[in-house]
């Protein structure tokens, strides 16, 4: 069985799967990934939705996201331990190191700092990857071409200010 | 805290999108396809803000590709229907600043970063705690974050722009994205560290 596959038969998959996800015989809805983070914070705090008028506005699409997001949780390890076998514990990417530093403080931290904004611009603009770019751009929709073209600006500015040029030395 | 937990899969159940097992195979579908692929991987995503590594927009824009003219298709059809997100300014292009910084400097986003969280990378699980922080400030000062995002300008998309010529007009966006797809240049930014655990 081969360890990884190319990008195309990834993309062929990835349009497949979108496809069973919006079909009346699969979900009949859009495929999203980014809903689950607020609604798992209003369990994890045990907020009020009555008191939290956004907690009522993803109930419904936070669990669909929440049930979907443990069968990827699933299918990400058993892929990693038998198919891929990319699965180890690690705290430092290796491009981290590369291309930014070697201290862990320092990864984690950014960690923890991007962590929490992916999520407040996600659920600013409403959505992400998945909801915007996979399944918006999917329905060639407008909201989701001015973010897709927001993000990739973003995406590759943020990537030649915060990254070394050069590999560095170790 | 766990009567609410159970309550998402009564939930799920309840709703028309899918019984529980399907969402959740949907979910394992996602799982083993971006692990299969490796678009997880920080080297991947923030090598593509880096533009050492092509296969996120390769894979992604030829995904769009095809599933935009087949989703048309099966919506004329009556299999499918469009449900498009509104076009509010001031939260897709604030949120999207945010979002594609953020994305960068992790080199994960919201559905990839689970995924390496299954593979180990606990840089990433750190990286979740501030995105269940992210959830939490969003869900209590949302009344201020409506205040960025906007009105509601509606939901057009580019088929519905072109009344008349739909079927063209998805050909030609299809048919663009995979030719894009298949332009960009194939670079790959690969993990030694991933690499090595393939020898043993």
């Amino acid at each position: 069985m081969p360890r990884r596959i190319s990008w195309w038969v990834g993309g062929i998959l990835m349009a497949l799967l979108l496809l069973f996800t919006f079909s009346t015989l699969g979900a009949g809805r859009p495929f999203g990934a980014s809903t689950y983070v607020p609604y798992f914070a209003g369990i994890l705090f045990d907020l009020d939705p009555q008191k939290y008028p956004y907690l009522q506005e993803v109930h419904n699409a936070g669990a669909w996201e929440g049930v979907m997001l443990l069968g990827a949780l699933v299918g990400g390890f058993f892929t990693s331990v038998f198919i891929t076998k990319s699965f180890r514990f690690s705290i430092m990417p290796t491009g981290w190191k590369k291309y930014k530093n070697n201290s862990i403080t320092s990864r984690l931290v950014w960690s923890f700092i991007s962590g929490f904004l992916l999520i407040i611009g996600a659920r600013m603009a409403g959505g992400c990857t998945s909801g915007h770019f996979l399944s918006g751009m999917g329905q060639t929709a407008i909201s989701s071409m001015i973010f897709g073209g927001v993000v990739l600006i973003t995406l590759v500015v943020t990537g030649k200010l915060f990254y070394s040029k050069e590999a560095l030395d170790d | 805290m766990i009567d609410r937990i159970l309550g998402m899969f009564t939930t799920v159940s309840q709703e028309p999108h899918g019984s529980v097992w399907i969402v959740f195979f949907i979910g394992v579908a996602f799982g083993v396809i971006v692990q299969y692929s490796r678009v997880d991987k920080f080297e991947k995503i923030a090598g593509f803000a880096m533009l050492r590594d092509t296969v996120v927009p390769k894979m992604l824009f030829l995904a769009i590709g095809i599933a935009s003219i087949a989703l048309y298709f099966m919506v004329e059809a009556g299999y499918a229907s469009f449900h498009p997100k509104p076009v509010m300014l001031g939260g897709l292009i604030i949120g999207g600043i945010i979002f594609g910084a953020a994305m960068a400097i992790f080199g994960k986003c919201p559905g990839t970063g689970p995924i390496s969280i299954a593979e180990g990378r606990i840089d990433v699980m750190v990286g979740a705690v501030g995105g269940i922080f992210g959830g939490l400030v969003f869900t209590v000062y949302f009344d201020s974050f409506k205040k960025i995002i906007g009105e509601s300008l509606g939901k057009p998309t580019l088929v519905s722009l072109f009344q008349g010529h739909e079927t063209l007009v998805v050909l030609i966006f299809g048919i663009g994205l995979i030719i894009i797809s298949i332009m960009i240049p194939l670079r790959e930014e690969l993990d030694s560290e991933d690499l090595k655990q393939l020898e043993s």
